[in-house]
């Protein structure tokens, strides 16, 4: 682990990086398990970068590692070896500046709507009146309005996972990690929601960090689709997605020309083998 | 467990129509009428049972002696709500188990989710936590009369010896049994320590603790009782102990049904805190 004596700002907005610094930077990123005295490695040397307002999708083979690389983004697991520089600096405990977001969509049951979002505002103290302010806003604009004091039980999937992104966006991060968010919708919600999130993203010039094991959503989100390879993972191609359509309409993605060409050279290039 | 998850498409302001509203209360009545099929069953069961009881005992006076029959019980209940005894017992039993029950599960929850805060001193004192545990109360009631004399102290020493325990290994496993990626989560939001203890493992805890609860209230009522048949003056375990001795088995029988009925209403009252306390638990 790298420059441990950079203390680590607690929440809040980042502190502002000299303008071209992309938000994210990993270098030569390794990390290995050990399982039962046997070292396992999962990433093996890499590399990538995001840049700001960018949308990047990574795919991989199923157990490639995904999670395990954005765990160590986040700053809950240290990297081996290699550098992880959030705006230009080293990685230090949790990276401020970070919304996360999961395929669980972890609420709190015993919160209502509204108090889920507010968890994030409530632990950096901004005072109850503010915090309830501002989540109505993000609640209101993911079309949650009139549902700020269901709790989550009473919320459908698509429901609750859109808490899950006003939770996050709540704290104005500017860099979302998003680690298959969607992958347990119906596919009708899938698209609505993948819809709304890159027109909030997009709008705020927000980047995002999207691990999938769904190449259409992959092509039909982001700007760049990074494909990984298996273990111990490492970038194997970079595709730079160009569909020539409004890039917040999945829906319109989807029919573009360019569409299914991606799909299918990034399908050839995951190399899934029959077991 | 998701009443609304066939509608995934997220419609705003949607409102059932009037069929569903038709079909919703025909759903209600149809459970309304199986909820009071289910509580007939258990009237017509339990007085078959009594009448069973009774019938066998009627025409034999040495089972009447051994076994008593349920209108001798009445009776003896009914002498005892006279002459004041059944609720002097009752209330004595009751505070007994209430403060047991409390200092109990006050104790072995605080140590219960505190243990949460560090591996290092959970696993020192786990096997002492096994060891103890296995202890069966009975035993120490010889020496907790000792230490605390044959008063009110005792038996909630008692009752509360018999609760800690219990309390401690429920609370402690809800705390550890929150979702790893819910405390990330916590994390990558910032919450320091205590917030992740204060904000998520104490109210995620909230299930495990009141499952601990309910079987506790049993447990603080065996701790008591079996405090007064050690020593005492007054109480139902008292009454029992006393009856028991004299052969009046009808009696026995009398203190025993005030004893059911004490247990179902802590019981009762636990439920209510706890639907109280989890308002999110009713809904879904």
């Amino acid at each position: 682990m790298n420059a441990v004596d950079t203390p680590a700002i607690a929440g809040g907005a980042a502190t502002p990086a000299p303008a071209g610094t992309p938000p994210l930077i990993v270098e030569h990123v390794a990390k290995s398990y050990d399982a039962d005295g046997r070292i396992v490695p999962v990433i093996g040397d890499l590399s990538l970068t995001l840049d700001e307002g960018e949308i990047v999708a990574i795919v991989g083979p199923s157990g490639c590692g995904k999670t395990t690389l954005l765990n160590t983004l986040c700053g809950l697991i240290a990297a081996d070896s290699g550098r992880i520089r959030w705006h230009g600096k080293p990685i230090a405990g949790q990276p401020s500046g970070v919304g996360y977001m999961l395929q669980k969509d972890l609420l709190l049951p015993w919160r209502t709507a509204l108090r889920n979002v507010m968890l994030g505002l409530e632990i950096r103290g901004v005072s109850l009146s503010d915090a309830e302010e501002r989540s109505h806003v993000v609640l209101d604009k993911l079309g949650l309005h009139g549902f700020a004091e269901h709790y989550p039980t009473t919320l459908s999937g698509g429901m609750r996972q859109r808490v899950a992104l006003a939770r996050t966006l709540v704290n104005d991060p500017d860099v979302l990690l998003l680690d298959e968010p969607f992958a347990a919708l119906d596919f009708q919600t899938k698209l609505l929601i993948e819809s709304d999130t890159a027109k909030l993203v997009r709008e705020s010039r927000r980047s995002v960090l999207l691990i999938t094991h769904d190449i259409e959503e992959a092509v039909s989100i982001a700007d760049r689709v990074i494909v990984l390879s298996k273990r111990p993972t490492r970038v194997k191609t970079v595709y730079a997605i160009d569909l020539g359509t409004e890039r917040t309409d999945m829906i319109a993605a989807r029919e573009s020309p360019g569409f299914t060409d991606y799909v299918r050279r990034i399908w050839a290039d995951l190399d899934v083998t029959r077991q | 467990m998701d009443g609304s998850a066939s509608h995934s498409g997220f419609i705003p302001g949607a409102s059932a129509d009037d069929g569903a509203a038709r079909r919703l209360a025909a759903h209600r009545r149809a459970r309304r009428r199986a909820t009071a099929l289910v509580i007939l069953t258990q009237i017509a069961l339990l007085a078959a049972f009594l009448a069973f009881w009774e019938y066998m005992t009627a025409f034999d006076r040495q089972a009447a002696f051994m076994f008593g029959s349920p209108s001798a019980i009445a009776g003896f209940l009914a002498t005892m709500a006279m002459d004041g005894s059944l609720w002097r017992d009752t209330y004595v039993t009751g505070v007994e188990t209430l403060l047991g029950f409390l200092v109990g599960n006050v104790i072995g929850t605080l140590i219960g989710l505190s243990l949460w805060y560090s591996r290092f001193v959970s696993r020192v004192i786990e096997p002492f936590v096994i060891a103890l545990g296995s202890i069966p109360i009975i035993a120490l009631a010889p020496i907790i009369i000792i230490w605390f004399g044959t008063g009110l102290t005792s038996k909630i020493a008692m009752s509360t010896l018999s609760v800690v325990i219990v309390a401690l290994v429920t609370s402690y496993k809800g705390a550890v049994g929150v979702d790893g990626d819910q405390i990330n989560l916590m994390r990558t939001l910032g919450a320091s320590k205590f917030q992740i203890f204060r904000k998520l493992v104490v109210p995620a805890s909230l299930t495990d603790i009141f499952a601990g609860l309910k079987l506790t209230v049993g447990f603080a009522l065996i701790g008591a009782i079996v405090g007064e048949f050690m020593s005492s003056s007054e109480g139902l375990g008292h009454a029992i102990f006393k009856a028991g001795s004299l052969y009046i088995i009808p009696k026995v029988f009398a203190a025993l049904v005030a004893t059911i009925a004490l247990a179902l209403v802590l019981t009762f009252i636990v439920g209510k805190v706890e639907k109280l306390l989890m308002p999110w638990r009713r809904l879904g």
